[in-house]
């Protein structure tokens, strides 16, 4: 095996792990500062996805379609979030269906609207070589992009006021509000900043995975095993996970197949949920 | 400057407390005594919003409390509880500046203020607040309900679990930010010595009703008083 | 007559549809008759959700694994033997029951003895149906006759043969409808049985109150894994009728979109009515039949999913649900009787005997003692080396201050806390490392602080769980818990639901649930909190008698309790033994008083 091959496996893996990333930080959000775990993130994600093309069809060129794609879909989250996620607070498997009705919702609209096939917008055609082989500039670019999504999140919540009132919230909900944090308008908040990162990275991965109706649901599904696993200290259990399982499974698909890949993703969560059945960042202590 | 008027409340269908009145004036401090399970605590989170109110109101500075606790805790209300409650995966100086900042307070400002003021907290400031010992969230705790600035300070069971030197130190700090913050101040407490120390005037809880309103002087003389809220 | 109606509708409707049902098929438009016929089976696929979900607590998603194995299984049987000996349904039906039940056994082993979280369990049962679907892309494997061709799927599954013999022809649909009607109800009302068995009573509990239940002395985990096989039976046995009805099967029945939809069945028909999934998946399956036949152009999807936003925000249990609470308001409200409770009057003589009566099944009172028993939490040190011993004849109470380590000493003896150090021991048993549910067997009897009764039991059914963990006959428990009641003054109240009663009542019911444990050691922790006077003087007389027939230990605050125990009092202060004696001695110990007073300076 050469050293050229393996740095292909490698590169592309870990682009694999920042694409898992980049889908899993709205639905982490959610899941760590409200404890709703949000079954429409996928749909979100499609949602994103159209906002950009529909955005770039009409002329905007797609640096800002992107940002049209995070309004859109914050919009849109924290209206669900005032019409029917603050109705189930504190009832994990009621908002999980919920959100899963409104997921089946959102994928027929989309279907309606758009058809089940549509149009990819052309990747930026940059390559560079490693040895012998070529890669695509745009997926690489994807680690970049998700660890300042990382960074951004990460300052968000630990520096400014309003990330400091979501944290405090979901610690100690009671004493939050006896403290003064008005916690309803928080939690609409950041349900609408993770369903704005959902739309960010149905925007942002559009030149790789091309928008249709039921593309969330692939990434829906192991975001949430991905947040699960992580744990109560959210952010760096995700990326942890999402390295670890995203990563694994890609590593595993190269030098097999990708069915060998999938079987890679889940047998590991099983076992990292029986060895931590509370997720492995139980014991950090850790802010996010 | 602080009253409960005809408060009855519970959890769910069992009350706990009922008809009970207490007020407290601006700048003193009081003392709410009586043994386990008589609903000192229930009365605490009954003024602070938390538990539905069965009927009665509460009036924070001459206004008439709204249901909110957020609401409340702006109107000048704060609390302390059993068991501290601090944000335990959050800094020290993060749990002080998120209650400053909640309540349109500049947080920097009031976080060095108040770390002048507990210098026990100064070395863990960028420490989580869940690594703390237990003194040190119950000093914590009360530090974070004095930057939401209040006008009465409700505090239950201070000195549980917290060692006596730290105990000493608390007495210390409530007598000043009594008197130069002019803050009411109502404590529940089942250490009698402590309470005899900083207030003035007490009530005794008994089965969830207000049986004796007392001041130190006779509490200090009356030994079978003692004896009976003790059950010693 | 309306009551009896509503206490067996579960059995009454049910058997009125399976009738009507029958009565239909024959005259049954085919197709429609083939599509409902899935219906039934989705419904089937329900119920063994439903027993996993709405009776044991667990949201388990691997439900369509244990159903797209059991038809796997089923169909792989099938077409091996089916062209030999005709019928289809003897060969296919137990054999993917029993291995839908092995698999379950196997998942719910990992799930139950690792003490996994809620969610967590959750997430693990829907894991596994994804790896299942992905496994199952590329799975190929032939068996005999049977090619099981990755996503290709396993096709000539043979229909529903009920005929023996190579002659033997597949049913039409009309006929298979009928058979699979009939296999259902059959399912259903063995399940229904099951669930209002004893074994199905002890599940409730394990739901409603998981603690208490082993506290009672049941092998919680136990029972849960073989609700769990239950419920995987079903799942694998409604797998195999799928199979025959669809001729085909691929890895899609493993697929996200199936594991959801069971759930929705159950929610829209009803939590925990068993019957409610066969309702839900009617009207799921029916909307999108006719939805499907162009009534609103083909959004059946949008329907299904507004239809689930409303449900899960307006109508918490589904329609059965909501139907049952409808109904219950036209019927008298057992729980009235609990407003006209009187005081509980402890009799002595009746307490005697029934202690008398309990030592003589159960074996003479033992002595409970601890050696250098030891628990830390991180720093806090709760029980810092305690030894001691404790024998019936009088009362033993432990007293301190708070955080002096009595509660954390009591549950470290009950072994809901694991000590680090030191040894427990129950006579000369040692016990140090024995589960929960085998001390109560070997006589431990823990009252905690908070009264634990089953709130949606009645009275008389919480009591009577008590006794069967002891007495495991129905007959002695129904005895035993009559006396009970009796002597607790509750005979009015028998049937109102637990959590109907008063603090103060659920706490005497809690008591008498320990005493038809018939414990040879007895732990109550805070026993008198939230009493009133009275009640407290009934109680004492209790801890009193009881004392003479058993081992007590009672952790207290109350030390006006505690005086009229006139028993002996052990001090606890910063998780360390302080002082003992009895009280007298106690009062006049300048140390003791300083520690409840708080003086610094002793400290």
């Amino acid at each position: 095996m050469e050293l050229d091959f393996l740095a292909t496996v490698l590169l592309s893996s870990l682009s694999s792990a920042s694409i898992l990333l980049i889908a899993t930080l709205g639905l982490a959000v959610v899941y760590g500062l409200m404890g709703v775990i949000n079954l429409a993130h996928g749909e979100f994600i499609m949602v994103g996805a159209y906002s950009a093309l529909t955005a770039t069809q009409i002329g905007l060129p797609f640096l800002l379609a992107i940002p049209f794609a995070v309004v859109t879909t914050m919009i849109i989250g924290a209206v669900v979030e005032l019409l029917i996620i603050r109705k189930l607070y504190g009832r994990l498997f009621d908002t999980m269906l919920a959100t899963w009705g409104l997921g089946m919702v959102f994928n027929q609209v989309a279907i309606l609207l758009f058809g089940t096939v549509s149009p990819g917008i052309g990747m930026p055609q940059w390559s560079f070589k490693v040895g012998d082989y070529s890669l695509a500039v745009y997926p690489i670019l994807m680690i970049f992009v998700a660890a300042v999504m990382l960074a951004f999140i990460y300052l968000l919540m630990t520096h400014t006021v309003y990330g400091m009132k979501a944290r405090a919230s979901i610690q100690q909900p009671q004493m939050a509000q006896a403290i003064g944090i008005d916690s309803s308008r928080v939690n609409t908040m950041t349900f609408a900043i993770g369903s704005g990162l959902a739309g960010l990275a149905g925007a942002i991965l559009l030149p790789i995975i091309p928008a249709t109706p039921s593309m969330g649901l692939f990434f829906a599904v192991k975001g949430f095993l991905t947040v699960v696993v992580a744990g109560p200290v959210t952010l760096t259990g995700s990326a942890l996970a999402a390295l670890g399982l995203g990563g694994g499974a890609s590593v595993t698909a190269s030098f097999m197949t990708s069915v060998v890949g999938d079987v890679f993703f889940f047998l590991v969560t099983a076992i990292l949920l029986w060895l931590y059945p509370m997720g492995i960042s139980a014991k950090w202590r850790r802010k996010l | 400057m602080f009253k409960i008027k005809n408060a009855t409340g519970g959890y769910g269908k069992t009350t706990i407390i009922r008809d009970v009145s207490i007020h407290v004036n601006a700048a003193e401090i009081v003392a709410l005594l009586g043994r386990n399970g008589v609903g000192k605590s229930t009365l605490m989170r009954y003024a602070t919003g938390l538990i539905k109110a069965t009927s009665g109101s509460v009036e924070i500075a001459g206004e008439t409390a709204p249901p909110s606790p957020a609401k409340r805790a702006r109107l000048g209300l704060g609390y302390v509880p059993q068991g501290r409650f601090v944000f335990p995966r959050m800094s020290v100086t993060e749990n002080i500046a998120v209650a400053a900042a909640s309540n349109g307070f500049e947080a920097k400002k009031t976080v060095a203020a108040i770390l002048e003021d507990f210098p026990l907290l100064q070395p863990k400031a960028n420490d989580l607040a869940g690594g703390l010992s237990g003194g040190q969230q119950q000093v914590l705790a009360l530090a974070r309900a004095l930057a939401t600035r209040p006008k009465i300070l409700l505090l239950d069971e201070p000195t549980e679990g917290v060692q006596p030197s730290i105990i000493d130190e608390m007495a210390g700090v409530l007598k000043r930010i009594n008197e130069e913050h002019k803050i009411a101040i109502l404590v529940a407490e089942q250490n009698l010595d402590f309470c005899l120390s900083i207030s003035e005037r007490a009530y005794v809880m008994e089965k969830g009703t207000i049986s004796i309103e007392t001041d130190r002087d006779s509490l200090r003389a009356d030994k079978e008083l003692q004896q009976e809220l003790l059950g010693v | 007559m309306f009551e009896k109606l509503h206490k067996n509708a579960g059995l009454i409707f049910p058997a009125l549809a399976t009738i009507i049902a029958l009565a239909l098929s024959g005259t049954l438009n085919p197709y429609l008759a083939f599509v409902a016929t899935s219906w039934v089976i989705f419904g089937l696929l329900g119920l063994s959700l439903d027993v996993i979900w709405g009776r044991g607590g667990l949201l388990s998603l691997a439900q369509t694994a244990f159903y797209g194995l059991g038809g796997y299984f089923g169909a792989v049987i099938a077409i091996n033997l089916a062209p030999s000996s005709g019928m289809t349904l003897i060969w296919a039906l137990p054999s993917a029951a029993v291995f839908g039940a092995l698999i379950a056994v196997a998942l719910g082993y990992v799930i139950f003895y690792s003490r996994m979280g809620e969610l967590q369990s959750t997430i693990l049962s829907y894991t596994f149906t994804l790896l299942l679907w992905s496994v199952t892309q590329t799975f190929k494997l032939d068996v005999g006759e049977a090619r099981i061709g990755g996503d290709n799927g396993l096709s000539n599954i043979p229909g529903i043969i009920l005929g023996f013999g190579s002659e033997a022809k597949k049913l039409g649909p009309n006929e298979a409808f009928a058979t699979v009607v009939v296999v259902t109800a059959a399912v259903y009302f063995f399940t229904r049985w099951l669930m209002r068995s004893n074994f199905g009573k002890i599940v409730d509990c394990i739901r409603i109150d998981i603690e208490k239940t082993e506290l009672l002395g049941y092998d919680i985990r136990k029972y849960q894994l073989l609700n769990f096989a239950y419920s995987g039976a079903v799942a694998g046995l409604s797998g195999a009728l799928f199979a025959l009805w669809a001729n085909y099967l691929n890895p899609s029945i493993f697929s996200v979109q199936e594991a959801l939809l069971v759930p929705i069945y159950v929610l829209v028909g009803g939590l925990g009515t068993l019957a409610g999934p066969f309702l839900g998946a009617l009207i799921i399956g029916g909307l999108s039949f006719w939805l499907g036949g162009g009534a609103a152009g083909g959004q059946t999807t949008l329907i299904l999913g507004t239809t689930l936003i409303l449900l899960v925000m307006f109508l918490h249990n589904g329609f059965l649900g909501a139907l049952d609470t409808l109904w219950k308001k036209f019927l008298a409200d057992p729980n009235d009787a609990a407003r006209s409770a009187g005081a509980v009057k402890i009799d002595t003589e009746v307490l005697d005997s029934i202690l008398e009566e309990a030592a003589a099944q159960a074996g003479p009172a033992k002595n409970l003692s601890t050696d250098e028993a030891f628990k830390r939490f991180g720093g806090v040190i709760p029980v810092n080396k305690v030894s001691l011993d404790f024998a019936s004849g009088r009362p033993y109470s432990l007293i301190g201050p708070n955080g002096a380590g009595k509660s954390s000493f009591l549950k470290t003896c009950v072994g809901i806390y694991r000590p680090e150090g030191g040894k427990i021991l129950l006579d000369k048993d040692d016990i140090t490392k024995t589960a929960i549910f085998e001390r109560v067997h070997k006589g431990m009897g823990v009252k905690n602080q908070k009264p634990q009764v089953f709130g949606e039991n009645t009275v008389m059914e919480n009591l009577w769980i008590a006794a069967f963990a002891r007495t495991r006959d129905t007959v002695q428990a129904d005895k035993t818990a009559t006396r009970i009641l009796g002597m607790l003054g509750m005979e009015e109240q028998k049937s109102v639901q637990a959590s109907a009663l008063s603090h103060g009542q659920q706490q005497w019911l809690d008591i008498g649930m320990v005493l038809c444990l018939a414990p040879r050691v007895v732990l109550l922790d805070e026993p008198a909190a939230g009493m009133t006077n009275e009640e407290t003087r009934e109680l004492s007389l209790l801890v009193r008698t009881l004392a003479k027939h058993t081992t007590v230990v009672v952790v207290e605050h109350d030390m006006e309790f505690v005086r009229t125990l006139e028993g002996h009092v052990t001090v606890l202060h910063q998780g360390e033994f302080f002082a003992e004696g009895d009280i007298e001695t106690l009062r006049a110990n300048d140390a003791v008083l300083d520690i409840y007073l708080g003086r610094g300076e002793h400290v």
